[in-house]
């Protein structure tokens, strides 16, 4: 047990630094040179020196590289080049509104799927597994962000039960859990249907086990058949990719963020890359890939805890 | 053929599928040679119109007609999502078929490739590779094709990998011919089914990913019509003009949609035994 996790801890390590190398590259190097990307090519010579000066890109390319990492290791990621104050402090403050819009999402998403996958597995190959089938096939092709306009259309245009967007902040908590109703909805309507999707095939193996033919044959009702039964064996994949889902609905924020106006960290990448602020953005995209590791290395935790049988096979 | 012909006919979501794909393609083409209406023709007297015989989709904040620009739209799509799924193709299938034919090292370097670029939000490194290239439709392309890159690998090697272990490849291994003429000559036509599935499916996701892009107006940049960006047009007008905002979306999700439908009913038709090769 202990040995998988940190094997896996380790592997999640190398991939975290391979990102960094990753992400300097595409957003240092890539480029030519930085601070005509920050300042655009109008930008007059000792103004772009200045900048050069400011954020170091006058140094050689491993030192950049190294200060960077330094930094992330103490937290002190530098100023943002447009706010001028400090890259953690702008994020941490970013993070309270999309970590938040991420976790209903998901929430959400379980919430509605797991039953929808278990209805669908009991129905199978009749109306109601169609009927949820077309729906997840609905909801894998919807974009998620014209739901979320289809959503303002719906609640804050014509019903006004919503609003169609900004963030009251957390000093008002009932008015900002409302303001986030809509984009968590809008968020996990892809994670819905491939959850199901999941949960529905998942039910499907399990339900063809002999212990769920011995439950039957004891004379267990039908729910605890379902629920107790085959429900419990089939969360294990469910939740592998519950989690990695997880991940992606921290990035699908980007755009949901932008369609409701919410102050999140995914508002901050976008507005980050109109102003230019290159500080800004690889934290922030090394930030996300941290996230994205964390939560699978969770996944592989709780993926330990349930099924026994990964500590052998790692 | 008439075998498949015959059971495709029986499939409903294959059949819905290829009808919305022939919409689609069929509405790109004549968008080719005719639309309503200029797409570009500014009529300020006409603006934020509701439907009507003359713009039966009604006209945007520039007084443009709707249907032409979804229309020409549907060229952008297809135009973008073609050219990531090729290049994602290309590369990643001579990528997956070498580690399979070579295993070892190239294997395992390819392998733990892919792991990393999976390890990021495939929607945050577009958005990086915009950013830094600049906004518009080629390096959209892109930063899609970047990501297509790895599913084909991932998924032509291990297809490949299981056409390595079977009998007749052994018999040709035997007879001297090399892992590239065994590749080319064996091993990809039998993988095929699985590629044009996964093709298919990439390029719903493509065509999702450049909504996406173009909505946050890192795609195609005007005058040139895009769905994505035709809906964040929209979101700006819609207390005054909330039908604006559904059609650019419909025909998004009628595109993408139509094409899962197919990709799936495909997987069905030519191997019932694939399943769950989703990837990405």
């Amino acid at each position: 047990m202990i040995e998988f996790l940190s094997r896996r801890l380790a592997g999640a390590l190398v991939t975290l630094a391979l990102a960094t190398v990753v992400v300097f590259a595409v957003v240092e190097v890539l480029p030519g040179d930085p601070a005509l990307v920050m300042l655009g090519t109008d930008a007059r010579p000792d103004t772009l020196a200045a900048i050069r000066t400011k954020y170091g890109f006058d140094q050689p390319l491993l030192t950049r590289y190294l200060q960077w990492i330094g930094g992330l290791l103490t937290f002190n990621l530098g100023n943002s080049h447009a706010y001028g104050t400090s890259v953690s402090k702008l994020i941490g403050d970013r993070l309270v509104v999309t970590l938040p819009l991420g976790a209903m999402a998901l929430f959400w998403a379980t919430l509605v799927a797991i039953p929808l996958g278990v209805f669908a597995a009991w129905k199978h190959r009749r109306p109601g597994d169609w009927g949820v089938m077309g729906f997840t096939q609905i909801g894998i092709s919807v974009p998620n962000f014209w739901f979320g306009i289809v959503l303002v259309l719906a609640f804050a245009v014509t019903w006004q039960w919503f609003p169609a967007g900004g963030f009251p902040g957390w000093q008002e908590p009932v008015k900002s859990v409302h303001a986030l109703i809509l984009p968590a909805l809008s968020l996990s309507l892809g994670e819905i249907a491939i959850l199901t999707r999941v949960t529905r095939s998942a039910m499907l193996d399990t339900l063809r086990e002999d212990y769920v033919r011995t439950a039957r044959a004891k004379g267990a009702t039908e729910s605890t058949v379902l629920f107790k039964h085959a429900l419990r064996n089939a969360l294990i994949p469910v939740t592998t990719v519950a989690g990695l889902i997880a991940g992606f609905l921290v990035a699908g924020a980007v755009i949901i963020e932008s369609v409701f106006r919410l102050p999140g960290v995914g508002q901050l990448v976008y507005d980050s890359i109109n102003n230019r602020d290159l500080v800004v953005i690889k934290n922030v995209v090394i930030l996300f890939t941290i996230l994205v590791l964390t939560v699978n290395l969770l996944v592989d935790l709780a993926y330990a805890l349930l099924d026994p049988r990964p500590r052998v096979r790692a | 053929m008439n075998g498949f012909l015959a059971r495709a006919s029986r499939h409903v979501g294959f059949e819905i599928g290829a009808v919305l794909l022939l919409l689609l393609v069929g509405t790109a083409l004549a968008s080719l040679f005719w639309t309503p209406h200029p797409i570009d023709a500014l009529n300020m007297r006409a603006k934020l119109m509701p439907s009507s015989a003359a713009y039966p989709l009604g006209t945007d904040h520039l007084g443009r007609d709707v249907l032409s620009r979804i229309m020409v739209g549907a060229q952008t799509s297809i135009t973008v999502g073609l050219i990531a799924v090729a290049i994602g193709l290309t590369i990643g299938v001579a990528l997956g078929a070498w580690a399979a034919a070579r295993g070892g090292w190239v294997d395992e370097a390819l392998s733990r490739t892919s792991d990393l670029i999976f390890a990021f939000p495939a929607v945050l490194i577009a958005i990086l590779i915009t950013s830094v290239l600049g906004a518009s439709a080629q390096n959209a392309i892109l930063a899609i094709a970047i990501f297509n890159i790895p599913v084909f690998a991932r998924v032509t090697r291990g297809a490949a990998l299981a056409m390595w272990s079977r009998d007749f490849i052994r018999a040709a291994t035997a007879m001297g011919q090399g892992p590239l003429g065994i590749t080319l000559r064996h091993v990809l036509p039998n993988i095929a089914s699985v590629l044009i599935v996964q093709a298919t499916i990439q390029f719903a996701v493509a065509i999702l990913a450049e909504a996406g892009l173009s909505y946050l107006g890192l795609g195609a940049q005007p005058p040139v019509p895009s769905w994505g960006r035709m809906l964040r047009d929209a979101q700006t007008y819609i207390f005054q003009a909330p039908e604006l905002a559904v059609w650019p979306g419909l025909a998004i999700a009628l595109a993408v949609l139509g094409l899962n439908m197919l990709g799936d009913g495909l997987r069905d038709l030519l191997d019932p035994r694939l399943r769950l090769l989703r990837v990405g």
